[in-house]
């Protein structure tokens, strides 16, 4: 990913007044992303053009692709940006488990807060993942497979402290769970289920997919 | 009476098979469309050319190409269902051992077009959807054969007498979906795509298994 957030710009470079120049672009990227959010949220990722996300950022074409490669390269900054700050508030939930499934479980619920208000977002992006072309790109962005990471730690640290046994098959078990999150989503986005009831299934998926792990 | 004014008014047999013909040609077009190029890669525009139909045509018979795709999969899995149908009640083995074979009869039927398989399971997320439309999670079929299988086991004591069947059916068929990105990340094949699913469906029931 060749974009850079502000933030992490802040914090590694020396202080030095950005040009003029590179404000502007800055802000036009910013207005371009703006518009291609909610152009993806409602029209979806094959229903959204470059043309009407120009439109709705009041730019031309040829201002967008400036910035961004094509239309792909702007979903997957968008996703991007969503899957870093969702990680940070899944690590933050995973700290406040009181044992292992409890901490995936909140881990499951901070992602489904988190799309909750995004969930026509989500669903452009579950389509873009299953198809063969933009799917491996999207399914293999590094703060995608942060979250099969976060679930591994999860597991490790319940077999060091005992909670699961040795052979717990964490590899497995880690990609299960990420499965089985994404999954429910298809009930959020077409059955509007609330998060009451998604927590109540995940509970007892989580319980499932741990249950031959416990040990004794 | 009413049967005369039907036949005067109705569509002449002839004009009838016509658009069966149509519709089939169409059906066979998409197939291949969305088996080479992916739901999103494929556009009903080229589904008539390559069918030699009209566009207008096609939007007489089908709605939307999620809707297309939707025939295309009922029409190719219907003989499926006929043999899982007749072969199931008699699978002999233990809970784990019949969702095995169902689930690798499903993998080793649905990997040979598998990009058309993964175009059904993207179209279940498409926008412009029809309520006609099928897409891969709305057929119970495959819902029912292991919502059966599940069931057996919880009768015959081999799994928890307390388990939420449904909840325990979706978790089967959310391990049975997910384990098709295999196809899209690691490019595999029917055999690896059974073996990743077998290895789930003894971690699932080991789960389901009543605590000693």
């Amino acid at each position: 990913m060749k974009h850079i957030s502000p933030n992490l710009v802040a914090a590694d470079m020396p202080v030095r007044a950005p040009t003029r120049r590179a404000l502007a672009k800055q802000q036009t990227r910013l207005k371009v992303l703006a518009a291609a959010r909610k152009l993806f949220s409602e029209e979806g990722y094959e229903g959204a053009t470059i043309r009407d996300i120009a439109a709705a950022a009041g730019m031309s074409t040829g201002a967008v692709f400036a910035n961004f490669s094509d239309k792909s390269d702007l979903f997957r900054e968008i996703m991007s940006d969503d899957m870093e700050v969702l990680n940070t508030a899944m690590r933050d939930a995973a700290t406040r488990g009181r044992n292992v499934e409890d901490a995936v479980l909140k881990v499951f619920m901070a992602g489904y807060t988190f799309y909750k208000s995004r969930l026509q977002l989500a669903r452009a992006a579950f389509s873009v993942s299953w198809d063969r072309d933009g799917g491996p790109t999207l399914r293999g962005l590094p703060s995608g497979m942060a979250f099969v990471d976060l679930f591994t730690e999860q597991l490790n640290a319940a077999v060091e402290r005992g909670e699961l046994s040795q052979e717990a098959e964490v590899k497995l078990r880690s990609q299960m769970l990420f499965d089985t999150y994404l999954s429910n989503f298809a009930q959020a986005i077409f059955e509007g289920w609330s998060l009451d009831a998604l927590q109540t299934r995940a509970r007892e998926q989580i319980r499932i997919l741990l249950a031959g792990a416990r040990r004794g | 009476m009413t049967a005369d004014v039907e036949t005067i008014s109705g569509p002449t047999p002839a004009r009838q098979s016509q658009k069966e013909a149509t519709r089939q040609r169409v059906v066979n077009a998409a197939r291949e469309l969305f088996d080479t190029h992916g739901y999103q890669g494929t556009t009903i525009r080229e589904i008539a050319r390559h069918a030699g139909v009209a566009v207008g045509s096609v939007f007489t018979t089908f709605a939307s190409k999620g809707e297309i795709l939707s025939q295309v999969m009922q029409a190719r899995i219907d003989p499926l269902y006929a043999e899982l149908d007749r072969v199931m009640p008699h699978l002999h083995g233990s809970t784990l051992d019949r969702l095995r074979t169902m689930f690798a009869v499903h993998i080793a039927f649905e990997a040979r077009h598998m990009r058309l398989f993964l175009s059904h399971i993207a179209a279940a997320y498409d926008w412009t959807l029809s309520p006609v439309a099928r897409p891969y999670g709305a057929d119970r079929r495959l819902m029912d054969v292991v919502r059966g299988c599940v069931e057996k086991g919880v009768e015959d004591g081999e799994l928890r007498a307390d388990l939420d069947v449904a909840d325990v059916v979706t978790l089967l068929m959310a391990a049975y979906a997910w384990t098709y990105r295999l196809a899209i990340t690691s490019n595999a094949d029917a055999k690896g795509l059974i073996a990743a699913m077998d290895r789930q469906l003894a971690l699932i029931v080991e789960g389901l298994k009543p605590t000693a």
